[in-house]
């Protein structure tokens, strides 16, 4: 196919006659107005930028300092004699490997189940009209409203009664549904966007409506799920409060608990903490940066339609 | 080893759902199908109940099975009933892609909420924690706990009525400050400048830490000795001391102004969101309002008053409502820099008073009738709140 030609391709038309002088200093004064204006909004920025930004850098300083001078009142950037001891004392003597793969099964197993069940639960509320639906989705929202630190209390009773404390089926049973109601509520305003027609021609062409779904309806929503996956993955993964007192042997520790064992009141192993922060750190920064955007939406749009 | 055995234990508790799924969805199919079969009572009262004594009687749950047994067959005969002649197989596929959500979510969102009022009538704490773990009894005790809460401290000094004010001052000065540093920080950033992108990751790189680390780290810089922010102070009062002389110089942040600490903490942690949403908000808006504003000479504050703000507070009032109720809740920040052992309670708000009360002194009953009085507060708020938001709605 052809591209058409841009309009805006068009030369310049010169001007007849020249500008006077008067106009020619008033435009030079406003491009200079203009200029002082924007050289003041990136000097802001900057320095708000700056505050953000500064205490991660510090952690990236700390943890690459000489281990004799872990403790010190020195504010530059890159130490002197600058190396990757403490991440290698942070492997070998502490458990930290150990507490990033709790984590991550822990995780993925609750990101598993929780996805699992929202992308059916959507699915209903999202192509179905039933007695009850309005009210399941009001039940939805309002589980929101009830405080997070509240049920910490009868889920701890709940898994000693149990005898799951200090396993990692207390914890995946304790967050497995904390993200469901905000995973539906995404998953639901996503298949909306998926127009009918396409369920009902593979209707037409023999499958069910079960079928459907999961030809057609789960492939197209690759992103909208991979967005519910990561939702329910950052929140397990950063939980702290939980596992605090679920967890209670340093080798079934979350990495959340490790890092706060290592920065005590008194004693602070500063170059392995800052060291464990930033392997954590790192990776998430860039899974967050790339998906912020959808996560925000689906924030915003929940709320609103609420 | 280890490892194969942790992924073993894991792989073991996800099949374990998945089988428990397909019982409830074959429970819910045989209801659902052959409602209108001659042989859908006896078939059903004589089949499930069964299966589930067997199941209570295997997994250990009962000594007896009889009594469960007989417990089931009541509540099949109801459900039977009900599937019969109420709901007569209508929608069978939603409510069955329904069913496993849901009924994850009242096991683990709805029952603990109600244990959670069980409990609070009760009285379960460290003493009587092995009674109840070996029989389930509990004593009962009415509402005393509820009396206890209003009249005892949660901790050991501080009392209710000291934490609910302050919880009201934190939440306030939080979202006002991070609302108002989002807005600016949106407004600085919705111009059309270079590098545009960059600022706008740099800035939200708070939002995008693990809260654990970004805590940690921020409390770290507010160390007495080795914090970025005593560091300067040291150096501006050797720099300049005639700073000294006005009281300026290193302060114990951690022990003497906790509170404050946490504050500062919490304002940098929120402002990014606030500022993301807003942004978005700006970004929405045509700029020709803007051209004609400036057509008819409005000066900038008049633009900000009389465009800008009317037109982003569908976004804006959200992200309050939100960001208000994430604040009142915010157990994180004030239990990271004040938990240890030996912390101060000085800075706690209601839900972090809830949580210490709980866990650090294991007064389970009280700290569960003192979770339901903060419910209720929280509650009876935010229908006043959407009330008078449906008014305000009402009038324009």
């Amino acid at each position: 196919m052809k591209k058409p030609r841009s309009e805006s391709s068009s030369p310049a038309i010169p001007l007849p006659i020249p500008l006077p002088a008067v106009i020619n200093k008033e435009a030079a004064a406003f491009r200079r107005k203009k200029t002082i204006k924007y050289l003041l909004i990136h000097l802001a920025i900057i320095a708000f930028a700056v505050v953000c930004v500064y205490p991660l850098l510090r952690i990236l300083s700390i943890s690459i300092r000489p281990g004799d001078k872990l403790i010190s009142t020195d504010l530059s950037l890159i130490p002197d004699g600058a190396s990757f001891a403490a991440y290698v004392r942070l492997i070998k003597e502490t458990l930290f490997l150990r507490w990033l793969w709790n984590s991550l099964l822990i995780t993925v197993a609750t990101s598993f189940i929780g996805v699992s069940l929202a992308s059916t639960a959507a699915y209903a509320f999202s192509r179905f009209k039933f007695g009850g639906k309005k009210g399941g989705l009001i039940l939805l929202l309002s589980t929101q409203m009830i405080p997070a630190g509240m049920l910490i209390l009868p889920l701890f009773l709940m898994i000693m009664k149990l005898g799951l404390m200090n396993t990692y089926l207390g914890m995946i049973i304790a967050y497995s549904v904390s993200s469901l109601p905000f995973s539906i509520w995404i998953l639901k305003g996503y298949y909306d966007t998926i127009p009918r027609s396409l369920e009902e021609a593979a209707l037409v062409d023999g499958t069910s409506q079960l079928g459907a779904f999961y030809r057609i309806i789960l492939p197209l929503s690759t992103p909208a799920l991979s967005i519910a996956f990561l939702f329910n993955f950052t929140t397990a993964w950063n939980e702290y409060l939980v596992a605090r007192v679920v967890l209670f042997s340093s080798k079934q520790y979350t990495w959340t608990l490790g890092l706060f064992e290592l920065q005590g009141q008194y004693i602070t192993q500063w170059g392995m903490f800052a060291a464990g922060s930033m392997l954590v750190t790192v990776p998430v920064l860039m899974v967050f940066l790339y998906s912020s955007k959808w996560l925000i939406s689906g924030l915003t749009l929940g709320s609103v339609k609420g | 080893m280890d490892i194969l055995y942790s992924i073993y234990e894991v792989l073991w508790f996800v099949l374990i759902v998945l089988t428990g799924i397909a019982l409830i969805e074959g429970y819910f199919y045989y209801h659902f199908k052959f409602h209108d079969k001659r042989w859908f009572y006896p078939v059903a009262l004589a089949a499930f109940p069964l299966a589930a004594a067997a199941l209570v009687r295997a997994v250990g749950l009962a000594e007896d099975p009889v009594r469960p047994f007989l417990w089931f067959l009541g509540s099949e005969a109801l459900i039977t009933v009900f599937f019969r002649n109420v709901v007569k197989g209508k929608n069978t596929l939603a409510y069955m892609l329904l069913a496993p959500a849901f009924i994850g979510l009242a096991l683990l969102l709805v029952y603990p909420f109600i244990f959670e009022i069980y409990l609070s009538f009760h009285d379960l704490k460290l003493t009587t924690i092995m009674a109840w773990k070996a029989t389930g009894h509990l004593p009962f005790v009415g509402l005393r706990q509820y009396v206890d809460v209003f009249t005892t401290s949660p901790l050991s000094e501080v009392t209710f009525w000291a934490l609910l004010g302050r919880t009201l001052w934190w939440t306030f000065i939080n979202v006002f400050f991070h609302v108002a540093g989002g807005f600016a920080l949106a407004l600085l950033l919705n111009n059309n400048i270079r590098f545009k992108g960059f600022y706008r990751t740099l800035l939200v790189i708070p939002w995008a830490m693990p809260q654990v680390v970004a805590v940690l780290a921020m409390r770290g810089e507010f160390h007495s000795q080795y914090g970025f922010i005593n560091i300067m102070l040291v150096r501006l009062t050797t720099a300049f001391p005639w700073l000294a002389t006005l009281g300026i110089g290193p302060v114990q942040w951690l022990s003497n102004y906790p509170l404050t600490t946490c504050t500062i903490i919490n304002i940098w942690l929120g402002i990014p969101f606030m500022m993301v949403v807003i942004l978005g908000g700006l970004q929405s808006i045509s700029s020709s309002y803007y051209d004609a504003a400036d057509i008819d000479g409005a000066s900038y504050f008049q633009k900000l008053r009389y465009i800008t703000i009317p037109l982003i507070r569908p976004v804006l009032m959200p992200a309050i409502t939100l960001g208000t109720v994430w604040t009142f809740n915010n157990i994180n920040v004030i239990y990271l820099v004040t938990g240890q052992s030996g912390g101060t309670e000085r800075a706690d708000i209601l839900v972090s008073a809830l949580y210490k009360a709980a866990f650090t002194y294991n007064r389970y009953s009280y700290s569960a009738a003192f979770a339901i009085v903060i419910f209720a507060i929280l509650f009876f708020v935010s229908v006043f709140y959407l009330k008078s938001f449906d008014a305000a709605k009402e009038e324009r």
